[in-house]
């Protein structure tokens, strides 16, 4: 059993109006705009072009570049935040890493302040100095152009840049992962900086040395640096904070200033010795780890394991009451929405909303196999509840035989409070998928959630869980039309595989689709690979070193393989669109023979126009994923096999498998708005659907769809999946244990993860008409939460043809017949 | 003709070009325009301080074929085929391509359907190029 001290799981006591402190942060942190921050991108610039030996090696000349980042980095203090640090000079801001993406918004610095979708302002004086002091730097030496000069312009990068295909995300960043906390805040940088040194000494006085000695010293010496500037950050935090004390009138304020100056002298230099120190000691670290490292889904794990022995501690001895513990938390939460991704104009018309995604996990079950739930679970649940914010992502692990159907049924509380936190994970099924992939089982209990929904074995596996972004529906496209889509022309893409009117069964058509699928993976993998390389060559990662399992013992850089595990991620966007498509074929081509493949074609061109007959067969004749019919499931456990199998046989850079995943962020919007018509009936230019979901308004049966989901075989999603399910409204306690209960049965068919949006066609219609009424709308995109007003349109409407269930009946609510343009098939 | 002449008549036709329907001439008028405000204007020539870059535009029908080559403080245009580009940009037509580098509201899903646009190449030289262009716009827009 987990530690629970307190009488009330569900905190009813504690609310915004006894946690003032919390309410005042929250309407700050809503009211926030969102500012671009420079702070970094000119430190590491100036270092790296007027400072940096270029005799020495990469993994030293960037370790003291973040060192003099991280020295320099303004101790700020923007609000009566119980906490110590900022991500950025801003207090929304959106910082720059021009050494990945950050030129991308080099042609809107004079205009992106005032666009009109989720502006980012700069002011002119900064927007010079980017203009010419730091993008010029970085032209032929971001990840992208580095690699591109390298490898002579390949062809799978121009692949890559339609677009249309797949999204080589090691352009933009590698992030995406788990650190590990607990060492640091237990024994203190200050220790891990002496055993780098005590590695370095030990290597440097063997007489016989490994070849690779020269990278290892170089790589202990590299640890020491970075970290160092860390310690020299925390030290100027707490030497601001004693000096702005000194002035403060308030009395409260003056006495926050003092304790944060006290606990910045002590963490995370040496061991923290209560919860404050702790928690603040921590969200110090994941600062830090943005000096170097991009901020994309930098999630700092299960929080309420690696936080409860001071947790535990300072209660028992009375130091700590559960009304401090949430303010401090509620802190944390709202510190971690400091910052926001940069995004050019075109980012946010085809990707926007999205936000950094720090994903907090907490529940399940422990290293030992015994029910890990503890007070700081339901705290961190209560604070989740209250705030509602966007960030962080937080996870709910639930394991059906440990867990208690209590904590199962707060969750699932939580979730019909905010109307779509946290997300649910099967730890059974995750735990299993990870022990598959060669994690350990004690390891694997210790998963974590990055970002969007992908699985870690925490602080111990590097995954680089967002490689590759693969659009299946390309790959149908290319097999339909022998190896070319109607976006690119006549170009020649892919294999040529035949003209679809050639194709005399089924299998023939599987053999083109697969065949097309199979090289674009070949492209997309050859192309990470190389970028990977380049990631090595440049921005090797000492600092987030430091914070893993397996990189001080093997003496390498996580960006070398130093983790205890390594994999690199690839998710598929337009699943449940390509499984409905390759049903329609088989079903109407092959089985019915309702139409040819040339019929079929041919009314595709027209966009099913002068059509009707046919349309209305494939939209509601044909199979559908997340129905029970068998042509559905067995298509949608093939697709998943196939990539399983293909990307299994791939190695990184790092010596990892390439894991598969199903999650879309918005990516299913953007790429929907940029296919044609499908062979399912929906119409061109029209959303996919997100994640691993089914098509919208495809699965009208809700105990069929979670079968079908849920009945889909975990092992062969290792990346992790997305399942978005809506349901129009939560009433009553009735409402409230049938969700509950639904959870639990999905988790019984072998479901991995599921998460929800608890609200009707009908709101969401208004909140899309009417934004200002629904400024703090939350709700789950896939994988992640955003602000509904911060999407595009597209995914929006994306969100709002979501096919929602009647917890009552257990069947789809009908969508409302005057918006039905918006659905996918009309 | 004197220099503020010069910059009268060039600012008259970029401003011209923005506004007509076709805009058939909008990539030598640009280069044009910015040719000149590069000599004139100190704050916009510290764009090309100590920069070289070598621009290939091309129509996608074949008829227009530019170079413009950043060098030595200056922008040279040359309606030719240069070896070695640092990026090529090939373009459907003027209004395509002036959709896409000046538009407040770039329209890049529907410039990508019509494949209007397409580039080969380092695309951070682009990047330099669009923000020039865009802030010669402001430019020009602020002066009227």
């Amino acid at each position: 059993m987990g530690t629970l001290a307190l009488t009330d799981i569900r905190l009813a006591d504690q609310n915004l109006d006894t946690l003032p402190l919390l309410e005042s942060l929250r309407q700050t942190c809503f009211s926030a705009k969102a500012e671009v921050c420079i702070e970094r991108a000119r430190h590491i610039t100036t270092f790296l072009r007027d400072r940096a030996n270029p005799d020495e090696p990469m993994e030293i000349r960037y370790a003291r570049a973040v060192n003099h980042f991280l020295a320099n980095k303004l101790p700020l203090f923007f609000d009566d935040s119980l906490l110590a640090g900022t991500t950025t000079s801003k207090p929304f801001g959106a910082p720059v890493y021009p050494e990945l993406t950050g030129l991308t918004i080099w042609p809107e610095l004079d205009t992106m302040s005032t666009r009109e979708k989720n502006p980012q302002f700069i002011s002119r004086e900064d927007a010079d100095e980017l203009n010419f002091n730091v993008f010029p730097y970085w032209m032929e030496r971001n990840i992208l152009e580095a690699t591109r000069a390298r490898e002579g312009n390949p062809a799978c990068m121009k692949l890559f840049e339609r677009i249309v295909f797949f999204i080589a995300s090691k352009a933009g960043t590698i992030s995406h992962t788990v650190p590990c906390y607990t060492t640091a805040l237990e024994r203190g940088l200050e220790w891990l900086i002496a055993e780098a040194a005590r590695h370095e000494q030990m290597l440097a006085a063997r007489e016989s040395r490994p070849s690779e000695a020269s990278e290892q010293l170089n790589f202990f010496r590299a640890i020491q640096i970075a970290l160092k500037g860390v310690v020299a950050y925390a030290s100027c935090l707490s030497a601001k904070a004693a000096a702005l004390a000194k002035q403060e009138t308030n009395s409260v304020r003056k006495k926050n200033l003092e304790i944060m100056s006290s606990v910045c002298a002590r963490v995370p230099a040496k061991p923290a010795r209560n919860f404050r120190e702790a928690i603040n000691g921590l969200w110090i670290l994941q600062i830090a780890i943005h000096a170097e490292s991009i901020n994309m889904a930098i999630s700092p794990g299960r929080l309420d394991q690696i936080l409860f022995p001071w947790y535990k501690r300072d209660s028992a001895n009375g130091k700590l009451t559960v009304k401090e513990a949430m303010e401090l938390v509620g802190c944390l939460w709202l510190k971690l929405n400091d910052n926001t991704n940069l995004v050019p104009e075109t980012g946010e018309e085809l990707f926007g909303g999205a936000g950094t995604v720090p994903a907090v996990t907490v529940g399940g079950i422990n290293e030992d196999g015994e029910d890990a739930v503890n007070d700081l679970t339901y705290i961190m649940l209560r604070v989740t509840e209250l705030l509602k914010t966007r960030d962080p992502s937080l996870n709910a692990r639930y394991h059906l035989e440990k867990n208690s159907t209590r904590y199962r049924d707060r969750v699932a509380e939580v979730v019909a409070a905010t109307k779509s936190v946290p997300a649910f994970y099967n730890d059974i099924a995750a735990i299993k998928t990870l022990e598959n992939q060669g994690i350990a089982t004690r390891d694997a209990r210790d998963y974590a959630i990055i970002g969007c929904v992908e699985l870690s074995a925490a602080g111990r596996s590097y995954d680089a869980s967002s490689s590759i972004m693969l659009n299946l529906v390309s790959a149908l496209e290319l097999a339909l039309y022998n190896g070319k889509r109607p976006i690119t022309g006549d170009e020649q893409i892919g294999p040529v595989t035949g003209a679809a009117e050639s194709f005399r069964s089924f299998e023939e058509f599987w053999e083109a689709f697969t065949t097309q699928l199979r090289w674009l993976v070949d492209e997309a993998v050859k192309l990470n690979e190389m970028m990977g390389k380049t990631h090595q060559e440049y921005l090797p990662t000492p600092l987030l070193s430091a914070l893993f399992e397996g990189p001080m013992e093997k003496g390498k850089d996580l960006i070398f393989g130093g983790a205890c595990y390594n994999s690199s991620g690839a998710t598929h966007i337009g699943f449940a669109d390509t499984v409905d498509s390759l049903n329609a074929i088989e079903q109407g081509v092959f089985l019915d023979r309702k139409c040819t493949f040339a019929q079929l074609l041919a009314a595709m061109a027209r966009n099913f126009e002068g059509d009707a007959a046919l349309h209305a067969y494939l939209v509601n004749r044909t199979p559908k994923y997340g129905s029970e019919e068998p042509i559905a499931i067995k298509n949608s456990r093939n697709l998943l096999r196939f990539l399983y199998e293909t990307y299994q046989e791939y190695t990184n850079y790092r010596g990892g498998k390439y894991r598969p995943a199903y999650w879309t962020m918005t990516n299913h919007a953007g790429q929907g708005k940029l296919s044609g018509p499908l062979p399912n009936g929906r119409k061109a230019y029209r959303i996919f659907a997100s994640g691993i979901t089914p098509v919208s308004q495809a699965a009208t049966d809700l105990a069929a769809c979670l079968n079908a989901v849920g009945g889909i075989d975990a092992l062969h999603i290792p990346g992790g999946e997305a399942f978005n399910l809506k349901y129009s409204v939560i009433k009553d306690r009735d409402d409230l244990h049938k969700f509950s209960q639904a959870i639990e049965a999905y988790f019984r068919t072998g479901g991995l993860h599921i998460q929800f949006n608890i609200m009707s066609y009908e709101t969401l219609i208004d909140a899309k008409a009417h934004p200002e009424n629904y400024p703090e709308l939350l709700v789950r995109v896939s994988g992640y939460s955003a602000y509904f007003k911060d999407l595009n349109e597209a995914m929006k409407d994306e969100i709002i043809t979501r096919t929602a269930y009647d917890l009552k009946t257990g069947k789809s609510v009908l969508f409302p017949q005057q918006h039905k343009g918006m659905l996918p098939h009309e | 003709m004197p220099n503020d002449l010069m910059l009268q008549s060039a600012i008259k036709n970029f401003s011209n070009c923005l506004s007509s329907e076709f805009a058939e001439d909008f990539l030598q008028v640009l280069l044009g325009l910015m040719a000149v405000v590069f000599i004139l204007d100190h704050d916009f020539r510290k764009n090309i301080e100590r920069f070289s870059g070598r621009y290939q535009f091309k129509s996608k029908d074949g008829h227009i074929t530019v170079a413009a080559l950043f060098k030595d403080n200056r922008l040279e245009v040359r309606e030719e085929e240069i070896p070695d580009p640092d990026v090529t940009i090939f373009f459907k037509d003027g209004k395509a391509l002036m959709g896409y580098l000046l538009t407040p509201k770039p329209d890049i899903l529907g410039s990508m359907l019509r494949q209007e646009v397409s580039l080969d190449g380092n695309l951070n030289y682009l990047y330099k190029f669009a923000f020039m262009a865009k802030r010669l716009q402001l430019m020009v827009t602020e002066s009227f």
